[in-house]
């Protein structure tokens, strides 16, 4: 009868001890953690794709390491910060080699305060980058306050090791949610169709005007401007729509994956020629003109593959671009370039070779000479926007030094002026070469730099594009593998290093050790004339 | 920003109650349960509190930056709810002045460091980011046992029916800075735009002064008996 009494009470007295330690436990086994961090801020993950089997760029995307900067000796494990204004080659090189966790880039926002060699050495660089497959994941970000106090924290920290202030100096630990990087399975590629139908007659010819829209660089975010060609597109239909467009068609397109061997394009032709049984593609098609990088340069370059004949109508636009830009534009210098396709290369040089390939006549116009110049696949090609400019009427025409307003619109009347000689013939009508079919009025600079600014700030890499109204969509390609995960939100944990914990613990003990000193001190003092009372 | 760093401001915060509750002798008298009953008291009055306040004091729609004196003074006010608490409980207490101060403000304290502390030391110290505010929040616990002793004390004092005229006044000063003591550290925060640590530092002065002045009155009076 007693024993249980006993068992009850031991357990009664021990009771609030077992509360004390069980329920700790508990709520270790059941809470999570949370997630406040110092600085969050969105990376881009440089691209990753396999092009025929073969992979490119980095292949990772899961982050959780601590930062260093390049003067650190250690770097395996680490996240390397590096700005683009010390950003060196072999610096990343040695991160690579030094199997650091990840690579993070840090660009600045005005990408035109750069000096032009770090600008020109880096696009130099972007195809290299992309060539050496790399397992550890580069991310790019953009600079801000915070984040340049993070690097400077960082620099300082890594800089001077070992010494008695690295016990408490602030360390960070950046961390990427998200998952591990997949294949993409369906991959839609949004293009968009518009047609002026001609009036005069049944089976006119068409002219066909292509751009392609999306941008490319070693990080799929940059306001790379292609767009300048949908300008173009716009500005040349919305020209002509003023107009009764008789004796041809004018279709317009402007395709999507572009910069990945203009796939859009590639899908629209096999939509147009393959399975419908009758487009304004297989019939007659005057000329398909391609417009590319049109917005900076003061020459134009009409790419074509071969030569056209004499009597052709692409032979007549040649003539009107060089008429046109010859009396109403002298200090534009426009030349033709040869090049024949080569079916032998991985990715194709101009869009006008898609067409090409398909037995139509093309050509691309663009201010490039070579289709091999770095500007074409660079995140450099950015606009600087500055938005309190951009509402001034008067302020000069803004942009950078990749972007100019003024020339994009002189290059838009230009091609505009010249389509519209072709399509009303009016070189053979006896008009002079210097009248000017569109109007000031027409060709608005403002219009332009307000589309320009609203195109330049969002970022259009062909696997960011998200699905709109699409016209054209195509399921998996062969050729290209895309992979997912490529904006992400990274965060700077600020934290301390383990020296800094044992450090505190021992501070702490010492506090506490002197606490209970002086409450026993305390006790014993004052208890004593209690004791003596009573 | 790990366990090990929680681990160090529990320890901080924990372990003078710990020692304290060894020390005064309160374990002989198997005092555990009348802590509870006090920490129970406690969690009672703060609920009062906090309906009184949401029924009676509107959300103040004034100026973002600048703060309500009037309005945190009415606030403070409330905090009398404290004293009566603590005279409830010490009233419920049979024995010696000391021991009924000691179960009294020991109850409360730790009732007070596991309902606002030990919480946000869960949650924040564990994780990854590192904040000095956890650290702090240790030492304020500290503090505020060290307050709810003297605040217990004061009030023993004031409902003695043998308190003698001269010590009226201090008690009742005294009495009133225990109460607007949060109030006081608000307002200097305000006007000298204080850091955290100085803060904290001006806490602990101030409550060390009443404690001080606590623990003197209160030895003169009962050696005086």
């Amino acid at each position: 009868m007693r024993r249980p009494v006993k068992c009850s009470t031991t357990c009664l007295n021990s009771f609030p001890l077992t509360f004390i330690v069980f329920i700790p436990a508990v709520l270790i086994l059941v809470s999570p953690l949370p997630a406040e961090a110092a600085h969050e801020f969105t990376v881009y993950r440089m691209q990753q794709y396999d092009l025929q089997g073969q992979p490119y760029g980095t292949r990772n995307a899961i982050l959780n390491t601590e930062a260093r900067t390049v003067e650190a000796e250690v770097l395996s494990r680490r996240c390397v910060i590096m700005r683009l204004a010390e950003f060196s080659y072999e610096e990343y090189q040695k991160a690579l080699r030094q199997s650091a966790g990840a690579v993070v880039i840090i660009l600045p926002k005005n990408m035109s305060a750069m000096p032009q060699d770090i600008v020109q050495q880096f696009m130099e660089l972007e195809p290299e980058m992309l060539a050496t497959e790399t397992v550890v994941p580069v991310y790019f970000a953009m600079e801000d306050d915070e984040l340049l106090s993070i690097y400077t924290q960082t620099l300082t920290s890594s800089s001077s090791q070992g010494s008695l202030s690295a016990a408490e100096a602030n360390g960070f630990q950046m961390v990427t949610s998200g998952a591990q990087s997949k294949a993409i399975s369906d991959w839609a590629i949004t293009s968009l169709e518009g047609r002026l139908a001609g009036v005069g007659g049944e089976d006119l010819p068409t002219i066909v005007v292509v751009a392609h829209y999306d941008s490319f660089g070693v990080a799929p975010f940059h306001k790379r401007a292609n767009f300048r060609c949908i300008l173009h597109t716009t500005d040349t239909s919305t020209l002509h729509t003023h107009f009764v467009v008789f004796r041809y068609n004018l279709l317009f397109f402007v395709s999507g994956g572009g910069k990945f061997n203009y796939q859009g394009t590639k899908r629209w032709l096999e939509d147009n020629l393959d399975h419908t049984d009758s487009s304004l593609l297989q019939d007659n098609v005057a000329f398909v003109l391609c417009l590319d990088t049109l917005g900076n340069g003061d020459t134009m370059h009409l790419h074509v593959s071969k030569p056209p004949k004499e009597g052709s109508p692409q032979f007549t636009l040649l003539k009107e671009l060089e008429l046109v830009s010859e009396n109403q534009f002298p200090d534009v210098k426009f030349s033709m370039v040869h090049k024949k396709i080569n079916l032998a290369d991985d990715m194709l040089a101009w869009e006008h070779e898609r067409f090409g390939i398909r037995r139509l006549p093309a050509f691309t116009l663009s201010h490039l000479a070579s289709h091999r110049l770095a500007q074409r696949a660079s995140i450099m090609d950015a606009r600087s926007v500055s938005p309190p400019l951009a509402t001034e009427r008067e302020s000069p025409l803004l942009g950078g030094p990749h972007v100019d307003v003024q020339k994009l619109s002189r290059n838009t009347k230009l091609v505009a002026e010249a389509l519209a000689r072709v399509i009303y013939n009016l070189t053979e009508k006896g008009a002079p070469g210097d009248l000017q079919i569109f109007t000031e009025q027409m060709v608005q600079d403002e219009q332009l730099s307000a589309v320009v600014d609203w195109l330049t700030a969002q970022p259009r890499a062909a696997q960011l594009v998200d699905k709109d109204s699409s016209v054209v969509s195509t399921l998996e390609d062969p050729e290209f593998v895309f992979y997912d995960q490529l904006k992400q939100t990274m965060n700077a944990y600020r934290v301390k290093p383990a020296i800094f914990d044992l450090l505190l613990a021992v501070c702490i003990s010492a506090y506490l050790g002197v606490m209970y000193l002086a409450i026993q001190l305390f006790f014993h003092l004052c208890t004593e004339p209690f004791s003596a009372h009573t | 920003m790990t366990l090990f760093h929680f681990g160090n401001c529990f320890a901080l915060a924990y372990f003078p109650y710990f020692i304290t509750y060894k020390c005064s002798g309160l374990s002989e008298y198997n005092a555990f349960w009348r802590c509870v009953q006090a920490g129970a008291t406690y969690l009672f009055v703060q609920l009062c509190k906090m309906l009184f306040l949401a029924t009676f004091f509107p959300t103040w729609e004034g100026g973002a930056g600048v703060y309500d004196f009037v309005g945190e003074f009415m606030k403070s006010t409330v905090d009398m709810a404290d004293l009566l608490g603590l005279h409830l409980v010490m009233s419920r207490n049979a024995g010696k002045g000391e021991y009924k101060i000691m179960v009294a403000a020991m109850g409360w304290a730790t009732a007070e460091l596991v309902m606002s502390r030990c919480l946000p030391l869960w949650v924040g110290a564990r994780g990854i980011e590192f904040d000095w505010k956890y650290i702090q929040m240790s030492f304020d616990s500290n503090i505020s046992l060290v307050h709810y002793i003297a605040m217990a004390a004061v009030v023993w004092m004031f409902t003695r029916y043998d308190l003698p005229k001269s010590f009226r006044l201090p008690v009742t000063v005294l009495l009133a800075l225990c109460v607007y003591k949060a109030f006081l550290m608000e307002l200097f925060v305000n006007i000298f735009l204080l850091g955290s640590w100085t803060v904290l530092l001006v806490k602990a002065v101030l409550t060390g002064a009443i404690s001080l002045c606590s623990l003197f009155l209160f030895v003169t009076l009962v050696h005086s008996n």
